[in-house]
């Protein structure tokens, strides 16, 4: 393999020397797109690959042209041998080679600024999605199904790239067109007009069948678009389908939907197939009808036997460049409806904006106007909450991935650019996940902590065991999502990863929810050490977490009801005894 | 580190594989290509016409009946035609037929995929699959394989017309076969390799893209911006560098096929020409020759091209077929289970090879009790979960129900015996009801609400509908309403009531549920199921508390066994985790 790849590497270069070098994909910076529209979109990426494309056009132009050109040195050649002219026909033969030697080397070097353009394309159409996904962040979730982002990966970013490539043959192809057409009237005015009147007329012959056509397509595509999520959805649930069953259910399901696909593969084919033919027909027409006046020209004395083969040649030839400027018409659309969903994710904008002061680290206590919930430097402070979602209502106020009246150190939170409050605040809940990479990376996520510091956290997580198991311990690679570690584990690694990440402000929800109660007293015992000097929010209900916290606030009804410490709030709030203790009593009754 | 993703078939799988699919319908196959023959036929026709025609001309004869040239050639076009378009439309039928079994083929491989690879494997790799390599292989299969067997059987004809035109006229047209072949199988020796290598590459970029979509929230509380960018850029230049080998490869292949497709038509001018200027040949047979070899790139080029095409459908295949290729870890057997006792013995399992995660479990499960599994995180719960319930098999030992190994049943009847939640929760993409048929597609509506009455769901589903009794149509899933966590775990416990098995296996299954919310679900969940074999993993020491016996699992081995009372008074570890979950509290 190694081998192969060396071989490849020299034969690149040699190409290079022919054209301009082929620039290294990913481009640096994808830069910014335009989303205004699917036709703005696909401009705009074909505008900033401007070079390979003007150059595989030209390249495009000569390869098409030297097989335009074969009919008449070939016409020639015949002449020369009716004539019997042993030297003209050696000649013209060199012709009709020369002419082939233009094509292979114009042709393979088409290929290749197409294959890059079709590249540049589609990994820029990923870079922008990636970055625009980076940036909407929490804002993404809720706008958009997943489905929908990720179709982009799987089949809009090969459509762009074909419109780009087809751009650039349907160019090639449109050129030889009125090449051809352009001999063939300065031969023989008629000939030229019966070409000039007839290609159009067979592109807008087909006409009629692209509409159904298209629509069948669509219909086609639209079924294979659910059967596709159909699919995905097995495969997401795959577990869960083989814990209970269902697995012939879904089968079936499958099977049905398919057969649905294959019905409408069916009915597309039943108007491809006569578009097939037309493609046949209509310039077979042509053909016969260039025959038919080329050989009364020829019976006239106009024209030379010869003339008359190579008119002959030009119909025939003529029948790629319009079956390429359909294909244009085809990967054009296709590109388009890509180009539309791309822009549909480009063009939404985060919910929540960032204003332009600045941060005042230290001092800052957290404050939510709404819940007068109060987060304050060098404290860990616990926060139980009557009913759950009272508490993720807190949490996201206070992280700002949702609106509310919060302040830092007396400033407004929404007056600060977000990405500074990202930086100080941080909330992680138990919707966070683990990214596929090397487990060391995925911890320190900033990349800013040493291997005391990781080993720290790990310990005040309780995740040591986690990393021990592991083979390569630190530098194993985790999978997608975390999916080989339980979710106690993954739980453990994400807090150990928020830890890590050592922010001024750190904001847990539920960090225990999903660990026996032996580690969770551990890990409680464990936090406060572990965030000593740094402001902590620990939203929970467990006596063991809440009896380790330096402050404890009690909310009901979306507001701070009571404060102070675990014991004291047992010995005077009866509600806030009810809900941390709730699932004790009634153990014991 | 390289990442394990699942087997890929070898060349004679996938050649095996495909021969079987092509003859399986031999009458459509042959009207297709019958079909195909008499439209190539008919595109004979003209060449010959009009060679016979520049013949008479050189010789300057005046009684050509032109006319009646034209006319035919159109009418043969015309029957190549109406030809083509049947020819069309019989082979796409026929595609379309073989291309729904190929994909259906393979999820029903994919359903059938022992879980441990899946987990394994991650998904990224099989969603590739289904997507990426089924829409290649459809490519393959809708013009691929058509567009190659009209290219073989149009090609044949050709030949056939130059011969006839003249054997001598057939020889300057064989000239560039060895190029041709040689150039060929040069590629096609690299090629499988470069393709396979840029659909992983692809898949890894593909992955990335969908992890970034789905964690878009965690990446901007943890500011990771700057790091999914680098990992694009990363997957895309790995992606860039496996796309460039093959194109690599193509830059050899190319020029080559194109010099062979010139050299036959400049050769036949050329040779003929000087044979016809020898008077050994006739104008009309070298324009003829001529005019056929021309003919033949067309047939040639498609084949040559979509050989390229058919080695990316293979490539696919055999990523489709090798999904097949997992060893099972389930051999059923012939013997049916007598009762219902579960019985664990000597069991041991590793996840990789050389680590056990259990060391020789011995449990008898008594049908009917409430057995509460707990112990610390990593300690071998869930494994030993997924062994009782018949999803992964034991490395050694065995677990069987009524005297059969869980993993000789099959699946339809261990699902009947033992059933298993775990704290992994998927919303399918369909209406609720759907969601919960599942495991009983037969249930009524009344068995479905009594189900999610049983886990405390009833309220919020019949909230969705507003009042309108049809809430169990609500779309749910990808695309439809949304549905928290919390509900998912109790849609997934509906499912199991819907499934009644006489054995349950909760591992953590109600670990996102609100503690308090749980509990209560939990009893509610007791009372439907009176009389089924419980086995919960818990985290949370109530279920232990509540259950019959305690099972207490350290470090893979069961270390503590009995009732709640019994294991607080032996004063042991379960004595000590519950002193210090109790104990706080007081």
């Amino acid at each position: 393999m190694v081998d192969a790849e060396e071989n490849g590497l020299p034969l690149d270069l040699r190409f290079c020397d022919a054209g301009t070098t082929m620039r290294s994909l990913p481009v640096a910076d994808p830069g910014t797109p335009d989303a205004r529209g699917p036709l703005r979109y696909l401009w705009w990426v074909a505008r900033s690959q401007a070079a390979p494309m003007l150059i595989g056009a030209g390249l495009a132009v000569l390869w098409w042209l030297g097989q335009a050109l074969v009919p008449a040195a070939l016409g020639k050649a015949i002449d020369a041998m009716a004539a019997r002219d042993a030297g003209t026909l050696l000649r013209w033969s060199a012709v009709v080679l020369g002419l082939g030697v233009v094509q292979a080397v114009a042709g393979v070097m088409r290929h290749r600024f197409a294959v890059f353009a079709w590249l540049s394309a589609a990994y820029r159409t990923v870079q922008v999605t990636v970055r625009q996904a980076a940036r909407l962040g929490a804002t993404l979730p809720k706008r958009l199904s997943t489905g929908e982002v990720v179709s982009v990966g799987n089949s809009d970013i090969a459509h762009i790239g074909n419109a780009m490539d087809i751009l650039l043959r349907g160019t090639g192809a449109a050129v030889a067109i009125v090449a051809v057409t352009v001999i063939l009237l300065a031969t023989s005015v008629p000939l030229g007009l019966v070409v000039l009147v007839g290609v159009p007329l067979m592109a807008a012959a087909v006409g009629p069948l692209l509409k159904p056509l298209h629509r069948r397509q669509h219909e086609q595509r639209d079924l294979q678009g659910d059967l596709a999520t159909r699919a995905a959805d097995i495969v997401a649930g795959l577990r869960v389908l083989r814990g209970v069953g269902g697995e012939q259910v879904f089968a079936a399901r499958y099977r049905e939907e398919s057969q649905r696909v294959r019905q409408a593969g069916v009915r597309v084919a039943s108007v491809e197939s006569l578009l097939e033919g037309a493609q046949i027909l209509l310039p077979g027409v042509l053909i016969a009808c260039v025959t038919w006046l080329g050989a009364h020209f020829a019976l006239d004395g106009r024209i030379t036997p010869g003339q008359l083969v190579a008119f002959y040649g030009y119909a025939v030839f003529l029948i790629a460049p319009l079956r390429t400027l359909t294909e244009a018409a085809d990967k054009l659309t296709k590109g388009h409806v890509a180009a539309r969903r791309v822009c549909r994710i480009l063009s939404l904008e985060p919910e929540i904006a960032g204003g332009g002061g600045r941060f005042f680290t230290g001092e800052g206590t957290l404050r939510d106007g709404g819940s007068r919930a109060e987060v304050r430097p060098g404290r860990l402070t616990a926060l139980a909450a009557a009913a759950p979602q009272d508490a993720l209502a807190i949490a996201d106020r206070l992280g700002r991935f949702a609106p509310g009246d919060v302040t830092v150190g007396g400033a407004p939170l929404a007056d600060l650019p977000l990405a500074e409050a990202r930086r100080h605040i941080l909330v992680a809940d138990n919707g966070a996940r683990l990214f596929s990479g090397r487990l060391r990376d995925e911890l320190d996520v900033r990349g800013t902590a040493g291997d005391e510091d990781v080993r720290q956290a790990l310990y005040a997580a309780c995740a040591e065991d986690i990393v021990a198991a592991l083979p390569e311990g630190l530098d194993a690679y985790v999978a997608e999502s975390g999916r080989e570690f339980s979710g106690g584990q993954q739980q453990r690694l994400r807090l150990a990863r928020a830890l890590i990440a050592d922010p001024e402000i750190l904001i847990l929800v539920e960090p225990t929810s999903a660990v026996d109660a032996h580690t969770e007293a551990r890990v409680a015992e464990r936090l406060g050490k572990a965030r000593a000097g740094r402001a902590t929010l620990v939203c929970t209900t467990s006596p063991l977490v809440l009896d380790r916290a330096d402050h404890v606030l009690y909310v009901e009804g979306g507001v701070v009801r009571a404060e102070g410490t675990h014991r004291a709030l047992l010995e005077t709030e009866p509600a806030y005894r009810a809900t941390v203790t709730r699932e004790l009593t009634r153990g014991e009754d | 580190m390289a990442r394990e993703i699942l087997p890929v078939a070898d060349r004679a799988q996938v050649r095996a594989y495909a021969r079987r699919l092509t003859l399986k319908y031999p009458r459509q196959l042959g009207l297709a290509l019958a079909l195909h023959a008499l439209a190539a036929a008919a595109g004979l026709v003209a060449p010959r016409m009009l060679g016979d025609l520049v013949e008479g001309l050189a010789k300057g004869r005046t009684d050509l009946r032109v006319d009646a040239v034209a006319l035919a050639i159109g009418a043969f076009v015309a029957a190549q035609a109406v030809l083509v378009r049947f020819a069309v439309y019989a082979s796409s039928r026929l595609g379309e037929k073989v291309l729904a079994e190929l994909r259906e083929d393979f999820v029903g491989r994919v359903l059938a995929l022992p879980l441990s690879t899946v987990e394994r494997a991650g998904s990224g790799d099989l969603i590739t699959r289904t997507s990426r390599d089924v829409d290649a292989l459809s490519r393959s299969v809708r013009h691929a394989v058509p567009e190659t067997l009209i290219a073989i059987v149009t090609g044949v004809f050709v030949v056939g017309a130059v011969i006839l035109v003249g054997p001598v006229m057939a020889v300057p047209s064989l000239v560039a076969v060895p190029l041709l072949w040689g150039a060929t199988r040069w590629y096609l020796n690299r090629a499988r390799d470069g393709y396979l290598r840029e659909n992983a590459a692809y898949a890894d970029m593909t992955e990335g893209l969908a992890e970034t979509v789905e964690g878009a929230r965690t990446i901007e509380a943890l500011g990771l911006e700057g790091r999914r960018r680098d990992r694009t850029d990363r997957d895309i230049a790995r992606s860039f560098a496996a796309e460039r080998y093959t194109l690599g490869l193509r830059m050899v292949w190319f020029p080559a096929v194109e010099f062979g497709y010139v050299i036959p038509v400049v050769a036949t001018l050329l040779i003929g020409g000087l044979l016809s200027i020898e008077g050994w040949v006739t104008v009309a047979q070298v324009t003829t020759a001529t005019l056929y070899v021309q003919q033949l790139i067309d047939p040639l080029d498609r084949l040559l091209s979509w050989v390229d095409e058919l080695q990316v459908g293979g490539a696919s295949m055999a990523r489709l077929l090798g999904v097949a290729d997992v060893p099972d870890d389930r051999v059923t057997g012939d013997t049916r289970p007598v009762g219902e006792e579960l019985k664990v013995s000597g069991v041991r399992y590793a996840y990789r090879e050389g680590r056990d995660v259990l060391h020789g479990i011995d449990l008898d499960v008594r049908p009917g009790e409430r057995l509460a599994m707990v112990g610390p995180s990593g300690a071998g719960k869930s494994t030993l979960g997924r062994l009782i319930a018949g999803v992964h098999g034991p490395g050694s030992g065995s677990v069987t129900v009524g005297g059969v190994p869980l993993v000789e049943l099959p699946l339809d009847e261990l699902r009947g015996h033992v059933a298993l939640v775990t704290q992994e929760h998927h919303v399918f993409r369909g209406t609720l009801r759907d969601n919960l048929l599942i495991a009983r597609p037969d249930a009524s509506d009344a068995e479905v609400r009594r189900a999610l009455e049983a886990v405390d769901a009833w309220e919020w589903v019949a909230a969705l509908g507003n009042g309108s009794g049809e809430d169990l149509d609500t779309a749910v899933g990808s695309g439809g309403t949304a549905i928290s966590p919390a509900q998912a775990q109790q849609l997934a416990l509906a499912r199991l009531v819907l499934a009644d098995p006489h054995t349950l296996v909760l591992d953590e299954a109600t670990s996102l549920i609100d503690p308090r919310a749980a509990r209560h679900l939990e009893r509610s969940l007791a009372a439907v199921l009176e009389g089924r074999t419980v086995i919960a993993i818990a985290h949370r020491l109530y279920t232990a508390h509540d259950a019959d016996r305690v099972a207490v699992v350290e470090d893979g081995r069961i270390s503590e066994l009995g009732s709640h009372d019994d294991l607080v008074a032996a004063g042991g570890a379960y004595a000590a985790l519950w002193d210090s979950w109790h104990g706080t509290a007081r």
